[in-house]
């Protein structure tokens, strides 16, 4: 072999895992101090360090799954003794840093040609790096303190990069948006954190209080603990999950992610589509044991997960943006992965395996996606609605083809990413279902359904956009994007459509990924060994099969997601494409159906005109009232103190040094008189 | 010799002051001092870091067990030693090309020695010289501008305060001395503790009220605290800066010392008259703080507001229900506290002097040059100081990602630990209230019109507040250093 490449072999990446979180922190100060200066103004730092990121990344990949050099974990004292860093490295994060790097690093250069004409270019790189970089940091958290931070971080990003453009006002709205939603979700993780941080002191645990495989070691201990006669690993459960509603735009909360849309469409795939929602679904799959051992906390992410990918699908139906159709695309898919891990009450750690291959095949596609309609705005001076659109494919045929490569694999075409991972996990929701009741199959139910909503609107899309004639001026002569955005394209399209089978139908990945938690890790001090989840589940009153199930499934409920998919790309070919139905029939104003589904079912009135403006504005009037003039009283009241004060000062000059001996002399005085009144002596 | 390498980083300090003054009669140019104070305060800082965890007592001549080398002494010499490299930095812009700028220079190296006697010293006598050598140095320095009025008022007004609380302090340390027969610290906290009968007394009442007026004025707290801001108003920003960063925290050593070891030998039950001290000295700090219209005032007012967050470590260790481990945190936090507000202060002080300068440069003063408007835009016309400075004050603030977080943190979370939960409250809520000023200066250097062009930033200033600022951060996300330091300072203090 090439003494170089054996050289590299011999590298143990997985001691330099933290240079993944620190290359981007140094791409963003670089990027916004001097980014300005250097190549294309802008840009540079920010590829590179994330380039790096990537080698290492994959370095440690190459580590883990090649080597079998063993799963790592680093920490160390960080404030009080207790608080720790650290870092990480086993197949879950592993997954999770080779996708985001890939795709965060992919996007990088697509934004070289995406941003071009930006003029503060160097701000946006700045901040993408900071995203991407804190993005590795949640991922490769070994403790839920640190994770939080990086979770708070990325929702930073996340604020500012949808007001990147901020002096458009609806950009600006967006971002607030965003950051309220997600807030209302962060606070109660935070309470969820501390009240883990309580029961583990509680128990005497003293080192690593917060840090996972500490607490996995303890779940035996700590699902004794009872708060409010609730189990406290419910509670927990439940509060981390209001976490996840909010960063994985789930079901109520999911409200922010259509109007984060007025982002650059880079920032869409890069945080609302690829990586920054998979947070929640990495957090509930990191944390599963606690929801294993915790009991109902897994039905109720199932439930929730079903619900929003079945409720999200139904709302693409009728949108025109471009954009927001793919935004409730990706909160639908985010309900998939939400609801496998809740299936994982039966089928244990497979369900975490099952949620991260279809996490990572999304990525890919719904990336693609988004480049796409980013390049489609790009050339047709910024035109989002879909109405206006038409016959684009012979304008952009790079962008049409890899878009079409995107949609195929969104809905589950054979052969595609998505066909592996979304139909698998549809599979294993029916084998939930047959263990929980009648109640049990309305997961499945949803998701089945989901299938021929999401092949109706994904098409739906494409259709009106790429093939027909064009429908306003702007999409007659749409110009195709430049060489820096093909690439990317094409790359994506291959990973979307290939995914499945480089993996061998996915079987690869789930191998790997089933290795998590009941493998041990090393540490720098010790081993944490693996835990026997079988064992956890009982904690929980959860009943695992056992590995390697034959649960018998007729062939009717396995094909029965391809035949709806079927179904679904017929509905939109016929109404779209061959134009047998008149749609205009459905949509009016008259259809109440239409108009339920037309105003989001009324979520962002009741959020913003009933909760925001009628209940907590009224709140705020009292507050209002209460600061004007309570509050606002007693600060001028002291500012008057103070100045008046000032003032007679000001008009004894020279008596001024005589008045502070006097103070001091006082000061004694009234020391010796405290003490001797309230002192022991 | 051997035996006195402990006290080295003092022998060169003195060493190099000396030389100092004696070359600066022969020479013209005398920024090379400058250069060579700064060589001689980093081979101190060297020595005392490589030597953090000694423990060296004098029992013999000629020191008599006058002075102790242990960690508590050297935490404080480093964070002496690490205000006198910054201040020393400025000071090579400030005054590079003043005429007298050799007597600045070891001016500020005897205040330094000053300070560190004061934390090396186990007798009242020894502690008195080292505090007289710092003060009367500082004196000095204050009404160095001398040119400028505000600095000769600000230097009378310490002086004559001063003057008046260090013969408080004498008096108060004669009445100890008469009922013990004894100066050394030790030896009087024995005879305390053998000689129950004492503790009753008033004499000692008088006494220990007398030690806490004459450190109070040191540490400003109220009522003690009024010269304080008029001095570092008027005083030359960097002069400032060494007052608040520097003598403050000798104040707190000389504190430390005495009543931590006193109070613990005398058992008395001082908590409710030294909670009233702190808590006053917060509220009035802050509260007075907020209403100011000049940023060096302002820093003032705040750095009363930090000495009564300190002051809550003799509470809590006179508290009687606190367990020992409480006590050593609240030691340990005190401390980091304390250098974590030194670094911070010493790097704002240093920043506002920087602005002073760039406005005197561009001869665009109008008024009072530590006026709040001409920090209108300075982001933009100074983007590097207003950074800088912005990240200081956060520190001060106690925001993440700074030290003044994590050092509040281990203070507030004492005083929980020692069953103080509504003081702890009390504090935080003082923080909060503290964030307003420092945000309203943040807030005019980013979000103010500018009113004036881009200036150009002195480079010492960058390069002093650059070092503050790295050593903020830095510290914030590995502070086990530093905490074993200030854990091992604690353990020494208290013997335990």
């Amino acid at each position: 072999m090439d003494p170089t490449l054996t050289a590299i072999t011999t590298i143990d990446f997985r001691m330099y895992a933290h240079w993944i979180v620190l290359l981007p922190m140094i791409g963003f100060l670089l990027e916004l101090l001097i980014g300005q200066y250097t190549w294309r103004k802008g840009g540079m730092f920010a590829n590179l360090s994330i380039f790096g990121s990537m080698v290492i990344s994959y370095g440690c990949l190459y580590n883990v799954y090649v080597q079998h050099l063993g799963f790592w974990e680093y920490s160390w004292d960080w404030f009080y003794p207790g608080i720790v860093a650290g870092f990480t490295v086993d197949p879950l994060s592993l997954a999770m840093l080779c996708m985001v790097s890939f795709i965060s690093f992919l996007i990088h250069i697509y934004a070289i040609g995406y941003m071009g004409h930006d003029c503060a270019k160097h701000v946006y790189f700045a901040e993408t790096a900071l995203f991407t970089g804190s993005m590795f940091g949640l991922v490769l958290a070994n403790n839920l303190l640190q994770l939080f931070i990086f979770w708070e971080m990325v929702g930073l990003c996340s604020y500012l990069l949808i007001g990147f453009w901020w002096h458009k006002p609806e950009a600006a709205a967006a971002g607030k948006k965003a950051w309220m939603s997600c807030a209302v979700g962060d606070c109660l993780f935070l309470l969820g954190i501390a009240i883990m941080y309580t029961i583990m002191a509680k128990h005497g645990v003293t080192t690593e209080v917060i840090s996972f495989n500490q607490i996995f070691q303890h779940l035996e201990v700590l699902s004794s603990s009872v708060v409010f006669g609730i189990p406290a690993l419910t509670i927990i459960c439940i509060l981390f999950m209001c976490g996840v509603l909010g960063k994985s735009a789930g079901f109520p909360l999911h409200v922010w992610i259509p109007d984060a849309m007025e982002g650059p469409t880079t920032v869409s795939a890069l945080i609302h589509a690829a990586t920054m929602v998979t947070a929640g679904v990495y957090l509930i799959a990191r944390a599963f044991p606690i929801f294993l051992a915790a009991p109902h906390a897994l039905a109720v992410v199932g439930f929730f997960g079903a619900f929003t990918a079945l409720y999200a699908s139904t709302l693409g139906l009728v949108v025109n943006d471009l954009k927001r159709i793919f935004a409730y695309s990706t909160i639908s898919q985010l309900g998939y992965m939400i609801t496998i891990l809740g299936c994982g009450a039966v089928i244990g750690v497979a369900a975490v395996a099952l949620a991260l291959f279809h996490l990572v095949a999304h990525a890919f596609f719904k990336a693609l996606l988004f480049l796409t309609s980013g390049s489609v705005l790009h050339g047709t001076s910024n035109t989002r609605d879909i109405k206006e659109m038409g016959g684009l494919l012979k304008g952009m045929p790079w962008t049409g083809w890899t878009m079409l490569a995107g949609a195929l694999a969104l809905i589950a075409f054979p052969f595609t990413a998505g066909y592996y991972s979304k139909d698998r996990i549809i599979e294993e929701a029916y084998v939930y279902a047959t263990g929980h009741g009648s109640l049990g199959y309305l997961p499945w139910l949803f998701l089945v359904l989901g299938v021929i909503l999401t092949a109706t609107y994904t098409f739906r899309a494409w259709y009106l956009a790429m093939t027909g004639e064009p429908r306003s001026y702007l999409a007659v002569h749409p110009h195709e994007c430049d060489w820096w955005m093909r690439t990317p394209l094409v790359i994506l399209a291959i990973f979307a459509l290939g995914l499945g089978l480089f993996t061998k139908g996915g079987t690869l990945f789930w191998h790997f990924l089933e290795e998590t938690f009941v493998t041990a890790t090393n540490t720098v001090s010790g081993i944490y060994p693996g835990i026997d989840l079988h064992e956890i589940a009982t904690l929980g009153g959860n009943h695992l099969l056992e590995h390697g199930h034959a649960a018998e499934i007729s062939p009717a409920v396995i094909y029965l997601p391809f035949f709806l998919m079927v179904a679904g790309l017929a509905i939109a070919t016929g109404a779209y494409y061959r134009n047998r139905v008149d749609m205009s029939k459905y949509i009016k104003k008259e259809n109440p159906l239409y108009q339920l589904l037309w105003n989001k079912y009324y979520m962002d009135y009741l959020f913003k005109d009933i909760l925001a403006e009628k209940i907590i504005m009224t709140v705020f009037t009292f507050w209002d009232v209460l600061d004007r003039y309570v509050i606002d009283g007693v600060v001028n009241l002291m500012s008057w103190i103070t100045i008046s004060t000032g003032q007679v000062s000001r008009k004894i000059q020279t008596g001024v040094v005589q008045n502070y001996a006097t103070a001091v002399i006082f000061g004694v005085s009234l020391l010796v008189i405290l003490v001797k009144l309230l002192g022991g002596v | 010799m051997t035996g006195y390498t402990p006290l080295l980083p003092e022998g060169i300090l003195i060493g190099v002051a000396a030389l100092v003054i004696l070359v600066g009669l022969f020479i013209e140019k005398k920024k090379i001092l400058g250069y060579f104070t700064l060589i001689g305060l980093l081979a101190s800082l060297g020595l005392t870091i490589s030597s953090w965890n000694i423990t060296t007592a004098y029992t013999g001549a000629p020191f008599y067990g006058a002075i102790v080398v242990d960690p508590f002494a050297q935490i404080f010499n480093m964070m002496f030693l690490f205000v006198g490299i910054l201040v020393c930095i400025a000071a090579l812009d400030a005054y590079g090309d003043h005429k007298n700028q050799d007597e600045f220079y070891a001016l500020m190296l005897l205040a330094i020695v000053g300070m560190m006697t004061v934390a090396l010293s186990k007798d009242l006598v020894a502690l008195f010289i080292g505090f007289e050598l710092a003060s009367i140095s500082t004196y000095a320095m204050a009404g160095f501008d001398k040119h400028d009025p505000k600095s000769i008022e600000a230097a009378m007004k310490y002086f004559l305060i001063g003057g008046l609380s260090s013969s408080l302090m004498v008096f108060g340390m004669s009445y100890l001395y008469g009922l013990t027969g004894s100066t050394n610290i030790d030896t009087i906290a024995a005879v305390f503790a053998e000689n129950t009968a004492l503790i009753g007394t008033p004499a000692i009442l008088l006494a220990m009220v007398m030690l806490i007026a004459g450190f109070g004025f040191k540490m400003a707290f109220v009522p003690f605290h009024m010269w304080a801001p008029d001095t570092y108003e008027g005083a030359p920003s960097i002069v400032s800066s060494l007052l608040a960063a520097g003598s403050k925290k000798m104040g707190f050593a000389a504190a430390f010392r005495v009543f931590i070891i006193g109070l613990i030998a005398m058992k008395l039950d001082w908590y409710i008259a030294f909670v009233i001290l702190a808590v006053v000295t917060m509220t009035v700090g802050n509260v007075l703080a907020v209403v100011q219209k000049s940023v060096k005032r302002m820093l003032a007012y705040s750095s009363v507001a930090h000495a009564g967050y300190i002051a809550i470590v003799f509470a809590i260790v006179a508290y009687p229900y606190a367990s020992a481990d409480a006590t050593g945190l609240a030691v340990a936090g005190g401390i980091l506290h304390a250098f974590s507000h030194a670094i911070g202060k010493a790097g704002a002080f240093i920043a506002v002097g920087a602005v002073t300068y760039m406005l005197m440069s561009k001869n665009a003063v109008d008024g009072d040059p530590n006026h709040i408007d001409n920090y209108d835009g300075l982001g933009r016309r100074a983007p590097l100081t207003a950074l800088l400075m912005t990240i200081m004050l956060l520190s001060l603030a106690g925001i993440p990602p700074t030290f003044g977080f994590t050092s509040k943190w281990y203070l507030f979370l004492s005083a929980i630990k020692g069953g103080l939960l509504w003081l702890a409250v009390i504090c935080v809520l003082n923080s909060a209230l503290s964030v307003y000023y420092y945000a309203k200066v943040i807030m005019r250097m980013y979000w103010g019109e500018p009113k004036g062009d881009a200036f150009i930033e002195p480079p010492m200033y960058l390069f002093a507040m650059t070092i503050a600022v790295i050593a903020l951060i830095a510290l914030f996300f590995v502070p086990d250093g530093v905490y074993y330091w200030a854990d091992a300072a604690a353990h020494a203090l208290l013997g335990v």
